[in-house]
């Protein structure tokens, strides 16, 4: 890996990695010269009397909101939809890459249930054999049974809830070893 | 008799459409306040309010029949609203109130029981020679019973329950090796919602369109159709987007179909407002599925195109009056459409989105219809069902109204939780459902994406991340200078500077 100590580092340049990594570039972001990768780009960030706030690009409103945030970790919803970020000032950024290299590939694959709701019914056991696509367990939420399905096939390593549990969004149901 | 006192028994956007016809006809409102929504936003609108909130009961408040019974006969209620939902479709509410002399506003018991029993139904629509579909002939036991079904109808087909609706206890089979598995899911789905585990299968017709009919009749055998209402766009069976009319529909069918919807209604004396589904194939054959015996949700797009208010006629009619309409005064002009405006997350599979709505901005205009059951600072709980609002539009022609609501549904604001604004609009910008090329697989076939973006959102979103990113760093940065020259400075922060001198 090269280092560049002696890189000349803007303290208002900053970098938003979405979760597919594309990289945003961001320069002086409170200037009227705000650049994003490379392009000069006129956008005017501002809280309205209304309660909201509102992005104006290119003549039109945007209602964001920042629906999560810690640390460096972002979530900013636009028109409704959402974004996630890591943002970075360049070295950090720098340092961030060099670390995901030396991370090795995980070969554990994690379902995580999809909304809250509760377990009904378990259909796999530890150490069985699972196909992709294979029902896992029946999730109840909002009067509604909803398969969740291993989108890998593999071993299941480990199962983490019991029937009739209650999970939260996101909370680990299973473990598959591809 | 004038109905001068009314109860709701339910909750949300419904109340409040419920009451604004209610005030209209100088009704004096009651509304349940319960200990899961004490502050909701529906409580504005009810004159006074029966408050369930102290009560420590097992049964959820809008279920306890008597409970609610005995509310409206301590203060002397005439009549109870059911809304859609809760008890709307219980026979056995309908027959306490009769019991009770309290005006249900609804059909008779044993209409809501006969239409009610999937089986019962079907038979009375075979008696009305109304065409449906081949399956079992009543429930079926247990999944051998369904295989051998299955294996004479061919497959793909339909587990269903009995007491069913509103897409729980419903399963689509496609093969044998399915059936186990999805009877059991199916049956106990059907428990759970609706007390009775029993199934019926029949034959799945793939990709056809949901077209319902709106009808009213009165007590004394007046009934009139108020055209269809195009409710194909769901997912998982519950409708998203729903129109009047339909592209698929002309003035033949429409009138053959309102005609087989009627003489359903007919046959099990039907009185009130009452809705009878169908299954319409690609070859514009019909296929007769259920009947609603209650206001739907999607009842707003047929007030527009026919000019009628049906809570009002609902009223009307439970006070034993005659219809005040005709067939011949219905009269289907322009277009209406309505999104429902769900608390999901759209880009997490639809799952529920829970959390206090900081802040609401619908959209206006003259052509634009909001029913609404929240306001700024509303919760959104995990109790209930996910609808929150409806955005009704109407115009013209279909593709006007595609446009304004398109339009609308840009302009609708809602922050603090993520709802169904996004899918819609990408609904509304789809080529084949502009065209009105759509059936119920819409969702799962033709939407690639369910929920619309624009190119730069992201970029917009990652300034949005780096400016508040930039502005934390900064922040920490004017604090430090402060302190170097010792103003402005919190006498907290301070104090501990000092201390660690």
């Amino acid at each position: 890996m090269k280092l560049h100590p002696r890189r000349k580092s803007n303290p208002d340049e900053y970098i938003a990695v979405s979760q597919k990594d594309k990289k945003y570039k961001i320069l002086n972001p409170f200037s009227e010269e705000i650049i994003i990768n490379s392009k000069k780009t006129d956008i005017k960030i501002f809280e309205s009397d209304d309660g909201f706030t509102y992005l104006l690009y290119k003549n039109k409103k945007y209602l964001v909101e920042i629906t999560e945030k810690s640390q460096n970790k972002y979530t900013v919803m636009i028109n409704g939809v959402s974004y996630s970020f890591t943002v970075e000032s360049p070295i950090s950024y720098m340092r961030k890459k060099y670390l995901d290299k030396q991370q090795v590939q995980c070969k554990i694959e994690k379902v995580n249930a999809p909304m809250p709701g509760k377990i009904i019914e378990l259909l796999v056991e530890e150490n069985a054999e699972i196909k992709e696509g294979e029902p896992i367990a029946i999730l109840e939420a909002m009067k509604m049974q909803n398969e969740i399905s291993s989108h890998v096939s593999g071993r299941v390593k480990k199962i983490h809830v019991r029937q009739n549990d209650s999970v939260a969004k996101g909370e680990l149901i299973i473990e598959i070893e591809r | 008799m004038k109905i001068k006192s009314l109860l709701i028994a339910n909750r949300g956007e419904i109340v409040i459409r419920i009451a604004s016809t209610a005030k209209k006809l100088d009704i004096k409102i009651f509304g349940i306040k319960t200990s899961r929504e004490p502050n909701a936003y529906y409580l504005r609108f009810v004159d006074e309010i029966i408050d369930f909130s102290q009560d420590q009961e097992e049964l959820p408040e809008y279920l306890d029949i008597e409970r609610i019974i005995e509310a409206a006969k301590e203060r002397g209620i005439q009549a109870i609203h059911p809304g859609y939902g809760f008890l709307a479709e219980s026979p056995y509410f309908a027959e306490r109130c009769e019991e009770e002399k309290i005006i249900f506003i609804g059909p008779s018991a044993s209409a809501i029981y006969k239409m009610g029993n999937k089986t019962i139904a079907k038979q009375i629509a075979t008696k009305q020679k109304v065409p449906l579909l081949q399956g079992s002939i009543g429930n079926v036991r247990n999944h051998s019973e369904a295989i051998e079904i299955a294996d004479k109808i061919g497959y793909p087909v339909i587990l269903k329950a009995a007491a069913g609706g509103g897409g729980r206890g419903m399963r689509i089979v496609e093969k044998e090796s399915q059936m186990e598995r999805m009877f059991r899911t199916a049956a106990s789905e059907a428990e759970k919602a609706f007390n009775d585990s029993s199934l019926f299968i029949e034959k799945y017709v793939k990709n056809p369109r949901h077209i319902e009919f709106q009808i009213i009749g009165d007590k004394f055998g007046n009934y009139i159709h108020l055209g269809e209402r195009e409710c194909s766009i769901q997912r998982k069976h519950q409708k998203l987007i729903e129109e009047s009319p339909s592209v698929a529909i002309n003035d033949r069918l429409r009138s053959e179909m309102g005609n087989a919807a009627i003489r359903i209604a007919r046959a099990v004396n039907y009185f009130n407002a009452g809705t009878v589904e169908f299954l319409l194939d690609a070859d514009k054959k019909y296929y007769f599925m259920e009947m609603n015996t209650r206001i739907q949700v999607e009842h707003p797009v047929t007030e527009i195109v026919t000019n009628t208010d049906l809570i009002e006629l609902q009223i009307i009619v439970a006070e034993n009056k005659k219809l005040p309409v005709k067939q011949d005064d219905i009269n289907i002009k322009g277009w209406a459409i309505e999104c429902r405006i769900n608390a999901e997350d759209v880009q997490g599979g639809f799952s529920p989105s829970l959390g206090t709505i900081r802040r609401i901005a619908y959209p206006r205009g003259k052509n634009i219809r909001i029913d609404t059951g929240v306001t700024d600072m509303s919760v959104v709980t995990p109790y209930y069902d996910s609808m929150i609002a409806k955005l009704i539009v109407y115009g013209e022609s279909r593709k006007k109204v595609l446009n304004s609501c398109m339009n609308a549904l840009k302009k609708f604001w809602i922050s603090g939780i993520k709802t169904t604004i996004p899918f819609c609009i990408q609904v509304m910008n789809h080529k084949k459902f502009k065209k009105g090329d759509f059936n119920t697989s819409f969702i799962e076939k033709e939407l690639k994406k369910p929920y619309y973006q624009e190119s730069t959102d992201e970029m917009l979103a990652a300034y949005v991340a780096a400016f508040d990113f930039a502005a934390d760093l900064e922040n920490d940065r004017t604090a430090f200078i402060n302190f170097e020259h010792g103003k402005n400075i919190s006498p907290w922060v301070l104090k501990k500077r000092i201390r660690s001198l």
